[in-house]
């Protein structure tokens, strides 16, 4: 077969079948690869587009970045369907079927091992953004200063709230990392997210994922909600489930 | 002829508009360091009434002088920043 | 299950996981702001390059 080998995923072998025609990166179709019972979820893609240097180009295209993303985040979806899977990195291709066991084979102790602490999890994302409130947000006085004196005074006052929120932020971010870990097996901390790509209002000060045994996600969905309209000028939201992506990495220490 | 003309006048230069932004990105950098720096010792009682007088003067003075450049530009506040990918933006987001 | 508010999932919470999951970020990166002196220095030729009329706030 031509092409490079794009895998999605490591799995073990499926108990059900999984969905028919089920279209990944490129458009290509997403098949299984059987290694030593261990099975690597693969599409054969171009090598004009999954080479090294194309690849890093096209990351740089958001459209590009965009539809394979989806397409990538599709073939995990449909395979959380019938398995708990350790999700790969976006772009992870090898040379052939050849190299993908290869590399299966220097990794099946790890991927085991993960693969039983992922089993029945999933993953919840939880994101807390702060953001002055609109009247006290006003970078410019409402009533212009009398005086050098006043002007001072005026801009340390604003500062100082400005500071009192993000302190008030970062406090209540952290107690609820605390809170939320506690209750969750393991969990990981994502950089802030960038406002200009997410289109979100007010900072990010909290971007972390946890991960919660299957039965459990009611409760930590509530336990979210429960602290949800705590804090005026701060915002949770909640996403997931997700597979586990942020867990399938080298275990490092949570948090 | 006229057509092109006629756009270019409309419309600002935008290889100037975009050194006037990043110019004006660094000016505003050094702004708000200066009121914080100020806004400090104001707070520490470290400065006399007058020099709290001139240098809130002068800060004002140039947080007008500030505005007027950047209208003139038809920039936004939001317009004076650097994104310095990793490290975040370089000037606090409010 | 509660009921979640579902949104089509943000492609910015999707590329978090597929690009960088599962790093830790440890600490803040920030930006240490300049000691007095120096920003005093570079800052007086800063105001009287922006307004000639007004002096130097810092007296000497």
């Amino acid at each position: 077969m031509t092409g490079l080998r794009y895998v999605y995923a490591v799995c073990h072998p499926l108990g059900a079948p999984l969905q028919a025609q089920l279209t990944g990166v490129a458009g290509a179709p997403a098949k299984l690869l059987n290694h030593h019972g261990l099975i690597a979820v693969v599409s054969h893609v171009p090598e004009g587009d999954f080479a090294e240097e194309a690849l890093h180009a096209h990351l740089e295209d958001l459209d590009w970045l965009t539809d394979t993303a989806r397409a990538h985040q599709g073939v995990i979806d449909a395979l959380t369907v019938v398995t708990t899977p350790l999700p790969l990195r976006l772009g992870t291709v090898f040379r052939d079927d050849s190299g993908v066991r290869v590399m299966m084979e220097e990794r099946e102790a790890d991927f085991r091992r993960t693969l039983d602490r992922l089993a029945g999890r999933v993953e919840w994302g939880v994101k807390v953004y702060a953001e002055a409130e609109p009247e006290k947000a006003a970078a410019r006085p409402a009533a212009k200063a009398a005086s050098g004196r006043d002007y001072l005074m005026q801009r340390r006052q604003q500062a100082r709230a400005t500071d009192d929120l993000w302190q008030k932020a970062e406090e209540f971010a952290s107690r609820l990392h605390d809170t939320l870990s506690a209750f969750a097996e393991d969990a990981r901390l994502h950089a802030p997210q960038n406002p200009a790509l997410s289109g979100a209002s007010g900072r990010n000060v909290l971007n972390a994922a946890y991960l919660v045994p299957r039965e459990g996600s009611e409760e930590f969905v509530e336990l979210v909600d429960r602290t949800k309209d705590d804090v005026p000028g701060l915002r949770v939201e909640l996403t997931g489930p997700w597979a586990a992506y942020s867990f399938a990495g080298d275990t490092g220490a949570g948090a | 002829m006229t057509d092109r003309g006629k756009r270019m006048d409309l419309e600002p230069d935008t290889v100037e508009r975009d050194l006037v932004k990043l110019v004006l990105t660094v000016v505003e950098l050094l702004r708000q360091l200066m009121e914080r720096q100020a806004g400090r010792r104001f707070d520490t009682g470290d400065l006399s009434e007058e020099q709290e007088e001139r240098i809130g003067l002068t800060l004002m003075l140039l947080d007008d002088r500030m505005t007027e450049l950047r209208e003139r530009y038809g920039l936004r506040p939001e317009d004076l920043n650097l994104d310095l990918g990793p490290l975040g933006p370089l000037l606090p987001r409010e | 299950m509660t009921v979640v508010e579902r949104r089509e999932i943000a492609l910015v919470d999707l590329l978090d996981r597929l690009l960088a999951g599962g790093v830790v970020i440890k600490g803040d990166i920030t930006l240490r702001i300049a000691d007095v002196d120096l920003v005093r220095i570079d800052l007086n030729a800063l105001i009287s390059s922006v307004n000639e009329q007004v002096p130097s706030p810092w007296g000497d």
